[in-house]
């Protein structure tokens, strides 16, 4: 009897799970974690407002050539100021590339003057994998319905250089835009770039 | 301390703080596990021509690099060409990658030393008699649990002179190898795509001359965000056919107006050890029903087979080998036609049936034989000696009856002893069986292809299709005896019917003849005279039979001198036979070096090195036998042009002399998907990997345009 329970327990758990994972125009699969000085962000909490997720290694060249170029931290700035939520989310594993400590991460928080609104660890990838995020950076938009309007890459060009930022077409800046303009946005897909992620 | 002290040692410190944090200087100083080096196919390049290179990356253990579609992460490698003026460059040719597993995704890239083939174009204007340098910046993404990027800035030099390119014969292999593990063309597959709800299904129709079994069939399409790369593709199988399920992506999910991408196969799409890639190209059919129809498109192309299998049939009528047949039948028909009117269809009829049992046999001995795991193709019965001799002496006695020295049909009824009423049933029964067996050696050039596909079906296939076979060739006869007043148009018997059945008769001669110059290839000069000698004696029973044999004369006469024809005829052909062995010359010791062509007998290690030195190679498949090859070679090889043009070219030159049966040869053929000869392949020595078959009717039109496409290379 206990194993027929347990048994049901786990299908409906792992039935949900797939009812959550992330999907376009629905409504974006909720979640909780902490950021590194351990504070708490739930994502419901941020209805009504625009969410960007923002999948983060800084170990990955992908993602330093967002950094490096200053490109990031910019749009992160930009858009935080008109109200928007940036999540950036880490889900390497511990001991992966990636994965640093608390102690660590406010150090490099500092030196690359991040501007997202929190930096959270999902060292479990269960965040990761529940949105279905193949790359750093691998790009997210909810809307404050709470509906995901877009996934995919940051900008039009698959590359480590930093020069390419200057030329590329930024996906996540026109998305956020024309919503902040009030625009009609049709949800949109594309292909992300950049390392795995690395998962457990 | 000092104040200096102090402040180096605040300075290490903080150096010494902020190393693991300073990742982004990082990965510029770490090192490279990746080699980049550019090779090239030559060393002399001309003015016009074009030719390989190959950027060669070689990874370090457990580190690999990724396909022109990445997959779920990851980047393309790329390459940035500066080049001489005049010289342009070709898109990447990418081997085909390995599907690496990064749980929970999939990426499509490559480990160990990939070779990415690039086709340099020389500009006809280009000066001659200068040193040029090839320049190449390489980008890629080297993975392991991390990922690095890469690059290089890697050249290599060239001399431009107005001569004949000259191979680098060191990375001959290296290139021969590379070019094997690019996509192949999808000429002959059939292939249809159809998006259904969230998946890609892609079927394929082999072609007729595939032979092999394709096997863990995985599709890699070049754009991305269009299928889900991680899901399992689903193979399905039906006779000839098979279907590829592939989920799409999972977040809207781009479907091109063409799939394309490549199909890698384990077992490879030419059959067995061949190249295991396929480049396809497939409009995305809107219709679903496509895809519910693959029994019924199967059975089409069975029927199609068998559409064809009648068609061939009846033009065999008109070979040759089958016409005096034909002749002969139709001079029955004309005394039938004027004799006993109503029973003429019954003759149809029965000539059908001795056309369709001896099929039925030829067929079932294939099978058998194919079956025992003989290598056999369509023609095989002409590499026995002994079928040689018996049609022969078969065809020789036909012949001496239509000389008139003796009667076939009216002996048989008498020996028979059948009724007036079925009178010649059994001539025209024998004369269907006849008809088949001397139409075999026009079967073998003229259906080899049809036939070659009937032995590669199940058994039930390859019997309708001989059946269909049998039923073409008697159809004229069927419908000539069926419809009474076709038979109207045929002139009255009388004078013009001995002239023409004597006339026929030398006709059957000339074949007896060409039967003993096969013979004489295969066995030698010997075994021919001692064919001679049978025939001599065979005629010599045929003329005691005839002279004495006949209806008009005692019935003990007729005993006595049918006996003795008897004795003749099978004493004489049973010696032959028995002693073709003894004077047999061994066929090797034949070669010839005719045509001014230097022709080199094959053999597979022979051409293998050839191939591997970089030279063109030309290889014949051919028998004696064979019309179309005799036609072919005097046809086309014979031209002075095209002897200059293989010695210009310096093309190794193969004869694979299928006369008689030989294992290696039957192989060989095997692997080209065919197995009947003509046969004609010209590799072009530098790419190495895919030859090209010429068509089985070759002129030196054909043959000259073929060369063309050697000389750039």
């Amino acid at each position: 009897m206990k194993h027929i329970i347990l048994n049901v327990v786990v299908f409906i758990f792992f039935s949900l799970m797939l009812i959550q994972a992330a999907e376009l125009d629905k409504r974006a699969p909720d979640f909780t974690l902490q950021d590194y000085n351990g504070k708490t962000y739930k994502l419901s909490d941020f209805k009504g407002k625009y969410v960007v997720l923002e999948w983060i290694n800084f170990g990955c060249p992908f993602v330093q050539k967002h950094y490096n170029s200053g490109n990031m931290q910019t749009l992160q700035k930009k858009y935080t100021e008109n109200g928007v939520i940036w999540l950036s989310i880490c889900s390497s594993a511990e001991g992966k590339q990636g994965y640093y400590t608390a102690k660590e991460l406010a150090n490099i928080a500092k030196e690359q003057g991040v501007n997202s609104t929190a930096y959270l660890i999902d060292e479990s990838g269960e965040v990761g994998k529940l949105y279905d995020a193949k790359t750093t950076p691998h790009m997210y938009i909810i809307n404050p319905k709470g509906n995901l309007i877009y996934a995919g890459a940051i900008d039009d060009v698959r590359s480590t250089n930093v020069e390419d930022v200057k030329t590329a077409k930024n996906y996540v800046s026109s998305v956020l835009n024309d919503c902040l303009a009030g625009k009609m946005v049709e949800s949109a897909a594309t292909t992300p770039y950049g390392c795995s992620v690395k998962y457990k | 301390m000092t104040s200096k002290q102090n402040g180096l040692i605040i300075f290490s410190l903080i150096t010494l703080f902020l190393i693991p944090y300073s990742l982004f200087a990082q990965w510029d100083q770490q090192e490279s596990h990746v080699d980049a080096q550019l090779l090239s196919e030559v060393k002399i390049v001309q003015p016009g021509g074009s030719f390989w290179v190959a950027v060669q990356l070689q990874m370090q253990d457990g580190w690999h690099t990724y396909w022109r579609n990445p997959g779920d992460s990851g980047l393309e490698t790329t390459i940035d060409w500066e080049l001489p003026e005049g010289f342009s460059a070709s898109e990447i040719n990418w081997p085909y990658p390995e599907r690496i597993a990064e749980p929970p995704m999939v990426i499509y890239g490559y480990h160990d030393t990939i070779y990415l083939l690039t086709k340099i174009s020389v500009n006809k204007d280009v000066a001659a008699d200068q040193s040029v340098f090839l320049k190449a910046k390489i980008s890629w993404l080297e993975c392991e649990a991390v990922c690095i990027p890469g690059g290089a800035e890697i050249e290599v030099g060239l001399e431009v002179k107005n001569e004949r390119m000259q191979i680098n014969e060191k990375y001959t292999e290296i290139f021969a190898n590379a070019h094997a593990l690019l996509p192949i063309g999808s000429d002959g597959w059939k292939l249809q795509a159809v998006i259904e709800k969230n998946s890609l299904l892609i079927q394929a129709e082999a072609p007729t001359w595939f032979t092999g079994k394709p096997q863990k069939i995985l599709f890699f399409p070049y754009s991305t965000n269009f299928i889900n790369n991680v899901a399992e593709q689903t193979l399905s199988e039906q006779n000839r056919q098979f279907q590829l399920k592939i989920e799409l992506a999972k977040m809207k999910p781009q479907i091109p107006d063409t799939i394309k991408g490549i199909l890698v196969s384990e077992s490879g799409w030419r059959g067995e050890g061949s190249e295991h890639a396929m480049e396809v190209i497939i409009p995305v059919s809107e219709n679903l029903s496509s895809s519910a129809g693959i029994p019924l498109s199967g059975l089409n192309s069975v029927w199609l087979a068998l559409l064809f299998s009648f068609l061939g049939g009846i033009i065999l009528n008109l070979m040759p080998c089958v016409l005096p047949v034909l002749s002969i039948k139709i001079m029955g028909f004309v005394n039938q036609a004027h004799e006993e009117r109503n029973k003429s269809w019954q003759h149809g009829m029965v000539f059908t049936l001795g056309v369709l049992v001896s099929f039925w046999v030829l067929a079932g001995v294939l099978l058998i034989l194919k079956a025992g795991g003989a290598h056999l193709g369509w023609g095989f019965q002409l590499q026995s000696p002994a079928f040689l001799i018996v049609l022969s002496s078969f065809m020789f006695l036909f012949g001496l009856s239509m000389f008139g020295v003796f009667e076939i049909g009216t002996s048989l009824t008498a020996v028979g002893g059948k009724t007036q009423g079925k009178s010649g049933f059994g001539g025209s029964f024998i004369s269907g069986i006849t008809a088949t067996i001397v139409a075999t050696p026009c079967t073998a050039p003229f259906m080899g292809s049809a036939l070659g596909f009937a032995l590669t079906q199940p058994a039930w296939v390859s019997l309708m299709v001989f059946t269909f076979i049998g039923l073409g060739m008697s159809a004229p006869y069927v419908i000539l005896t069926s419809i009474p007043a076709m038979l109207k148009f045929v002139p009255k018997p009388g004078r013009w019917m001995e002239s023409m059945k004597q006339f026929m008769g030398f006709l059957l001669v000339a074949t007896v003849v060409w039967l003993l110059w096969v013979l004489g290839i295969q066995a030698g000069s010997n075994v021919v005279v001692l064919v001679l000698f049978a025939l001599l004696v065979t005629s010599i029973g045929g003329w005691i039979y005839g002279r004495w044999g006949h209806l008009a004369m005692p019935v003990r006469t007729r005993v006595i001198s049918t006996t003795v024809a008897a004795i003749l005829i099978i004493g004489a052909n049973a010696y032959a036979l028995a002693n073709v062995e003894v004077y047999a010359v061994n066929s090797a010791q034949i070669t010839q070096s005719n045509e001014g062509i230097n022709w080199e007998s094959y053999s597979e290690e022979a051409v293998q090195q050839a191939k591997l030195s970089g030279k063109p190679v030309f290889i014949d498949f051919t028998a004696a036998w064979c019309l179309s090859c005799q036609v072919n070679e005097k046809v086309a090889f014979s031209s002075e042009e095209v002897q200059n043009k293989f010695k210009e070219l310096n093309i190794r030159t193969f004869k694979a002399d299928w006369t008689s049966h030989d294992e290696t040869i039957t192989k060989a053929l095997a692997g080209y998907g065919r197995n009947s000869v003509p046969l004609y392949v010209l590799y072009s020595g530098k790419e190495g990997s895919e030859p090209q078959l010429l068509p089985e009717i070759i002129t030196p039109g054909i043959i000259l345009d073929a060369l063309k496409s050697l000389e750039y290379k």
